[in-house]
């Protein structure tokens, strides 16, 4: 469904990714992990080219991301992607910001998507919300819109990008429990994260990215009992122990 | 005591003054709002030669005074063999003076809505133009008001340049009169007072459409 080929990316003399290989499956759910600036979130904003590459291949959905000739906006109509600061449109209340992509974009009837707009509201939990506009909710309840607007597309893959690092403790367990849920119906996805139970739980693959490289990639049950890099050992000691 | 016989006297004269005035700032101010948003989009593009072409237009513009730019449609035209009424002229150089401002309000208003904004938006498959238009361009409207309702008044006081090309508006007339009777002071208050007519409601205008916008939000 995804695959990196030896991809690298530099800002300037910056080198952000180093010879990237990864290969994601169909309903697999990968989570990649790593200290900050390890190039976790740049490889994950690839994947629909929110960055660009600089070398080597990246196709996704049977699609050159990075080719010429390549239409982005029909590929990304089938990628939804989460953001730290969820960046809902202020100035449009839920409905409107879960139906806008789907009108705009895929052409559907303004009735068609404010009715698949409430199925997944109703699926992330907020259905009540669907008037409100985005300040007007909690953190959790605004990342929750912001899965559901991602969801109303349809896509085949979805984006977690730290979904939860600016979200207050409290709301963090409901976007995680709509992120399991997600993961259980078999959606394709790719989640940067800090939370390692989540990680364990549900990911079928850990990947564990540091100064640009992925250092090690295997099951959350042999990861997290038995890493085999020193410095993804030294990682987890540092978060898991406090 | 202002002497009101001024007013009454010469009330045709002030009415033409203030109805060209009027005139100029509308023309302009629906020009340069339009020339002004074009190239404030020019520079922000992703198309190379027209962030260069907008640019220019901005940097070379804005920094040379009103007064010869209206020259540039008074004498420098009619030199290449090119006539305008000075009416013309003078609104074409309020224009396209105005429109450097407006430009720069615009860009930096696009500019003030968060990057995040315009990832969410392109990651769910809108187009750029459709990103501008459906999250962008709203938000940025918000941001710009107060700016723009500066400029837009301004645009009104700057319109007064007319009056040295005699392009017929309040302050060409309100030379005029003041020529004819000797009287200075109490014509030009007179003159003020008209210019206020226009400004004050524009300026109460701004502010009732930021109190509106901020609700909305």
């Amino acid at each position: 469904m995804i695959s990196f080929h030896q991809v690298n990316k530099h800002y300037g003399s910056f080198h952000v990714l180093k010879n990237i290989d990864l290969h994601i499956n169909q309903g697999e759910v990968v989570v990649v992990i790593g200290p900050s600036g390890s190039g976790k979130s740049t490889m994950v904003r690839c994947i629909n080219r929110l960055e660009t590459i600089t070398s080597g291949e990246l196709v996704v959905d049977n699609v050159k991301v990075n080719d010429k000739g390549t239409d982005i906006n029909k590929l990304r109509r089938d990628i939804g992607m989460v953001f730290q600061h969820f960046n809902l449109y202020p100035h449009k209340n839920v409905l409107q910001n879960i139906t806008l992509a789907p009108i705009k974009v895929l052409g559907i009837p303004e009735k068609e998507a404010i009715e698949t707009a409430m199925y997944y509201l109703e699926k992330v939990g907020i259905p009540e919300k669907a008037e409100k506009y985005p300040l007007q909710l909690s953190g959790g309840q605004q990342q929750r819109v912001a899965i559901a607007r991602g969801l109303a597309m349809r896509p085949k893959i979805m984006l977690f990008d730290e979904p939860t690092s600016a979200l207050d403790p409290e709301t963090i367990g409901e976007v995680l429990d709509v992120m399991k849920r997600l993961a259980q119906e078999g959606m394709t996805m790719v989640v940067v994260t800090h939370e390692m139970g989540f990680a364990r739980e549900v990911a079928d693959r850990i990947v564990f990215m540091d100064q640009g490289q992925i250092l090690e990639e295997s099951t959350p049950d042999q990861f997290f009992a038995n890493p085999r890099e020193e410095r993804a050992r030294l990682f987890l000691s540092r978060i898991l122990n406090h | 005591m202002i002497d009101m016989s001024i007013l009454f006297d010469h009330w045709d004269m002030f009415l033409q003054g203030f109805g060209n005035t009027l005139k100029a700032s509308l023309l302009a101010l629906i020009g340069s709002f339009l020339l002004g948003t074009l190239m404030a989009v020019f520079r922000i593009a992703p198309v190379r030669p027209l962030n260069w072409l907008g640019t220019a237009y901005v940097e070379f513009i804005r920094n040379i005074p009103l007064i010869l730019v209206v020259f540039v449609f008074f004498v420098g035209l009619p030199a290449i063999g090119i006539r305008l009424e000075s009416f013309v002229a003078g609104t074409l150089g309020l224009t396209v003076y105005t429109a450097a401002f407006i430009a720069e309000t615009i860009r930096a208003g696009i500019l003030a809505v968060s990057k995040g904004q315009t990832e969410a938006a392109r990651s769910s498959g809108l187009t750029y133009v459709q990103t501008m238009r459906y999250v962008v361009l709203p938000q940025a409207i918000k941001i710009v008001i107060p700016p723009m309702g500066n400029q837009f008044i301004n645009l009104v006081k700057n319109s007064s340049v007319l009056g040295v090309i005699a392009g017929l508006d309040l302050m060409y007339f309100g030379d005029l009169i003041s020529a004819d009777t000797f009287v200075t002071f109490d014509v030009y208050i007179f003159v003020a007072v008209f210019y206020l007519i226009l400004t004050l409601p524009l300026s109460l205008l701004v502010g009732y459409l930021e109190r509106r916008l901020a609700r909305a939000r």
